[in-house]
């Protein structure tokens, strides 16, 4: 598990290794962006990592919808 | 503007087509089976309604405001906090169907080439590729997808030699029990047929603005023709069996044996249907990086792609736990949830801007000549 984690924190140093350098001096907002972006997707990596059994955005979406879609069940 | 990069309405056509029928042509025909039964067929029709009339309203909307996309003119539709928020939702659905998509496609690939493969391999290599696509901007999508289409639209041609298999009397009596049976099937059809509106990001970019909409038709009348074929092919093989099937299109292509040393076609049927699913999650996923930067306000969408590729990749772990609880979330949640963000909400926004337009010139009534 620890190894796991490792490897995906391995992957985003290298996802902004290779993007970081290309972004211009003025591009602050990208930047945020980027790096906003960047950190979501590290966090719920690990969270994934530990918790793989997390209601996801499925879970959420069937609970909305659940009373129309047993009009078809 | 953000993309720099300019389409013809024919490109646009056929990005469009794949994004509709990809994963449309693995589950529509065993799914609207179940509910149509002999009547299969008739339903991808019933089904294109919603397709027409999402692609009508997104035009019009494109007609009030020619230069901008949907996250764009919904701040200047609703205001600019609700319009934020519609474009949250509509990138929310974007990221969650991206994420899905690619699952169906792991999926697939795993249950029927390769089952040692970890998921997560299948899945990356593709985010991969798509993220080099979408990097290198509209117009090499556009040309990938006229390379890469016009083979994926040939393979209902391979059919021609199961013609020995098929028996045509599977498929009367026509309408048995009336058309509710037809109509009821469409349900699950019409939720890919919304797909369609996803033109309205497309639209802004187009060279020749005014075939847009003739193309759109066009698009839609071929994504009918598809499916209705290849419903008829797997009615006329299977019978009613063919709800048994999880993945009925690829069986039918083992069926094919020419002189008993032609046969595992569905080798190559699984290549060209790859093609397919690459313009699909390239399209969704360019969508959703385009969209993400003009939320945002950003002036180059470029340095996103690979944040946004890694959380497609991580919604696509997410999504499922396994592919019966998919296909379940495909049967019965998703012919609502895809037409309410991509009909439904455009049609709201189009029923706003009318009313606002009607308002202003109300007030201020057109100056005539005396």
């Amino acid at each position: 598990m620890i190894w796991t984690v490792f490897a995906i924190t391995v992957g985003v140093v290298l996802l902004i290794l290779f993007e970081w350098p290309k972004m211009k001096q003025n591009q602050k907002k990208e930047k945020a962006a980027f790096v906003t972006l960047t950190a979501m997707g590290w966090l719920l990596a690990i969270l994934l990592v530990f918790f793989p059994d997390m209601p996801g955005p499925t879970q959420m979406i069937e609970k909305l919808f659940k009373p129309l879609g047993k009009l078809i069940e | 503007m953000i993309e720099k990069g300019k389409i013809s309405a024919f490109q646009m056509a056929l990005m469009i087509i794949p994004t509709v029928t990809a994963t449309a042509v693995l589950v529509v025909p065993s799914v609207t089976a179940r509910v149509a039964g002999r009547d299969m067929w008739i339903s991808p029709i019933f089904g294109s309604l919603v397709g027409f009339f999402s692609l009508f309203i997104v035009y019009q909307l494109h007609k009030h405001f020619p230069e901008k996309s949907i996250i764009q003119y919904s701040g200047d539709i609703i205001g600019r906090i609700p319009g934020k928020i519609i474009g949250l939702i509509y990138l929310f659905f974007l990221l969650h169907s991206s994420g899905i998509i690619t699952r169906e496609y792991a999926d697939f690939i795993i249950a029927a080439f390769l089952p040692r493969t970890p998921m997560i391999v299948v899945m990356g290599g593709m985010i991969l590729v798509c993220a080099f696509t979408v990097l290198s901007g509209l117009e090499v999508l556009g040309r990938a997808a006229q390379v890469f289409v016009p083979i994926f639209m040939a393979t209902p041609l391979l059919f021609i030699l199961l013609i020995p298999d098929l028996k045509l009397e599977n498929i009367v009596p026509i309408m048995e029990h009336g058309m509710m049976p037809s109509i009821l099937g469409a349900v699950i059809p019409q939720g890919w047929f919304s797909e369609v509106s996803l033109i309205s990001m497309f639209l802004p970019f187009l060279t020749d603005c005014e075939k847009g909409g003739k193309w759109g038709i066009i698009s839609v009348i071929v994504i009918i023709l598809h499916l209705v074929i290849i419903n008829i092919v797997c009615l006329l093989l299977y019978g009613e069996s063919v709800t048994s099937y999880a993945f009925p299109v690829l069986n039918a292509f083992r069926y094919i044996s020419v002189a008993t040393f032609f046969e595992h076609l569905e080798a190559v049927v699984v290549i060209i249907w790859v093609m397919g699913a690459f313009i699909k999650i390239s399209v969704f996923y360019y969508v959703l990086v385009l969209g993400t930067a003009q939320w945002l306000n950003l002036s180059d969408y470029r340095p996103i792609v690979f944040p946004i590729g890694f959380l497609v990749c991580l919604v696509c772990i997410w999504a499922a736990a396994n592919g019966q609880e998919l296909g379940r979330f495909l049967r019965s949640i998703s012919p609502f949830y895809i037409p309410s963000i991509m009909t439904f909400i455009p049609m709201l926004l189009l029923l706003f801007a009318i009313i606002k337009k009607k308002m202003r010139n109300k007030r201020q009534p057109v100056p005539t000549n005396p």
